[in-house]
């Protein structure tokens, strides 16, 4: 049941509803989702789930630019901080992790997209990038606390401790 | 041992309890190298029922008849004459263009993209221009039997050559991410000027020839090596519910 909410999240890719988005981003759904799980499983299952969503969503994208490596990354990291020592699960942390994994993600697709384009970009496209990066980590940064707590206070009754 | 969310023991023993992984990873490599075939499929079909309706359809088909009528005089004197003269492709026939609804759009973020509910069971394939109420919007990056995606115009590093009727020259439009975007010239002296009409080129066999893309909102003379110009798109993709993809 856990692991099939994860089909959730290229649907919600796909739909991209315009009234939850900042300037135009949607939210990074896929972080919503892989920081719980990663917080609740550890960071194998963190860091496969990473990688399962990825290819996934890389297959829903357009060709070019990968998610995979961040996401992998994600999850390995995210896993490791929820065994260690007590359960993340303030509001502020769970928003500052996602907004941090949004940010490492959008820097990640950012650096691809810089290679792709010969190592310079012009002024729009720069303005593009830090606006995309920015207004997804907020926006992702800002549900995280209500969808991440939400996800972990339902998983870890599944899962004690 | 740590708990898991996962049924079943954690540990893998031997290939046998390895096999379902392997299967699991082969069918999200399926999944990535179909473009997403399954998953694209499944949300065109569970969300048929909120498809656009058909009135914005009807308003795409009225502009284009404004549209067509606008450019009738320049379609006469340029691109029939040299059509025929140089064998290229014919003009694109209405006969080839198909209605398909945008059924998922992501016209800002990392991916500029459009998502139809019509795909290669209509005969959509890749590289198919497809059009919105006042021009080409993108091309169609790869199909799956119900859903095609669309690469926007305004996709960062995407490039199409095109054609400034008025002075007769030549360019390259690149995407920047947002609906302006950059047109870089061949010619040193292009001899264009804000408000004249970007179209595709007159002898392009990639896309559609003479179908409007922008109009020119300012000109860097002082770009090296050779001036640059901001287009704005005619149709912009954030309102669209509709598209005609001109098949080939």
């Amino acid at each position: 049941m856990c692991a099939a909410s994860a089909l959730l999240v290229p649907l919600l890719v796909l739909g991209s509803p315009e009234w939850l988005s900042m300037n135009g981003v949607g939210p990074a759904w896929v972080l919503l989702w892989l920081l719980p799980w990663a917080l609740t499983d550890g960071p194998i299952s963190g860091a496969f789930a990473g990688l399962a969503l990825g290819l996934i969503l890389d297959g829903l994208s357009l060709e070019g630019v990968t998610q995979v490596p961040a996401l992998l990354a994600l999850g390995w990291w995210w896993g490791r901080l929820g065994r260690r020592g007590s359960q993340i699960q303030r509001s502020l942390n769970l928003g500052l992790l996602a907004w941090l994994g949004s940010v490492g993600l959008g820097l990640s697709v950012f650096l691809q997209v810089l290679i792709r384009e010969g190592g310079t970009l012009d002024s729009f496209t720069q303005t593009w990038g830090w606006q995309t990066l920015w207004s997804q980590a907020l926006i992702t940064g800002l549900l995280a606390p209500m969808l991440v707590s939400l996800q972990l206070l339902l998983w870890r009754r599944r899962v004690p401790s | 041992m740590a708990p898991s969310l996962r049924p079943g023991k954690s540990r893998w023993r031997g290939f046998g309890q390895l096999s379902p992984w392997l299967l699991l990873v082969a069918g999200l490599l399926l999944v990535r190298f179909s473009k997403g075939a399954g998953f694209a499929d499944a949300y065109a079909l569970i969300t048929r029922p909120f498809w656009p309706g058909s009135a914005q359809r009807e308003w795409i088909v009225s502009a284009r008849t404004v549209e067509d009528q606008s450019r009738l005089q320049l379609l006469e004197q340029d691109n029939l004459r040299l059509r025929e003269l140089l064998e290229l492709q014919r003009n694109g026939s209405r006969q080839g263009d198909v209605g398909a609804p945008v059924i998922s759009r992501s016209p800002r973020g990392w991916w500029q993209q459009l998502e139809l509910g019509k795909g290669a069971l209509q005969g959509f394939q890749a590289g198919d221009a497809v059009l919105g109420p006042g021009g080409l919007v993108g091309r169609i990056a790869s199909v799956t039997p119900a859903t095609a995606r669309v690469r926007l115009l305004t996709a960062p590093g995407h490039e199409i050559g095109v054609w400034l009727p008025r002075s007769r020259s030549h360019g390259l439009l690149v995407g920047r991410g947002s609906s302006r975007l950059t047109l870089r010239f061949i010619d040193k002296d292009p001899n264009v000027s804000p408000g004249d009409l970007v179209t595709t080129s007159p002898a392009s066999t990639l896309l559609p020839p003479n179908v409007s893309v922008g109009v020119i909102q300012s000109v860097n003379e002082q770009a090296v090596p050779a001036p640059t110009a901001i287009v704005q798109l005619i149709a912009a993709p954030e309102a669209i519910d509709w598209v005609q993809v001109r098949i080939r």
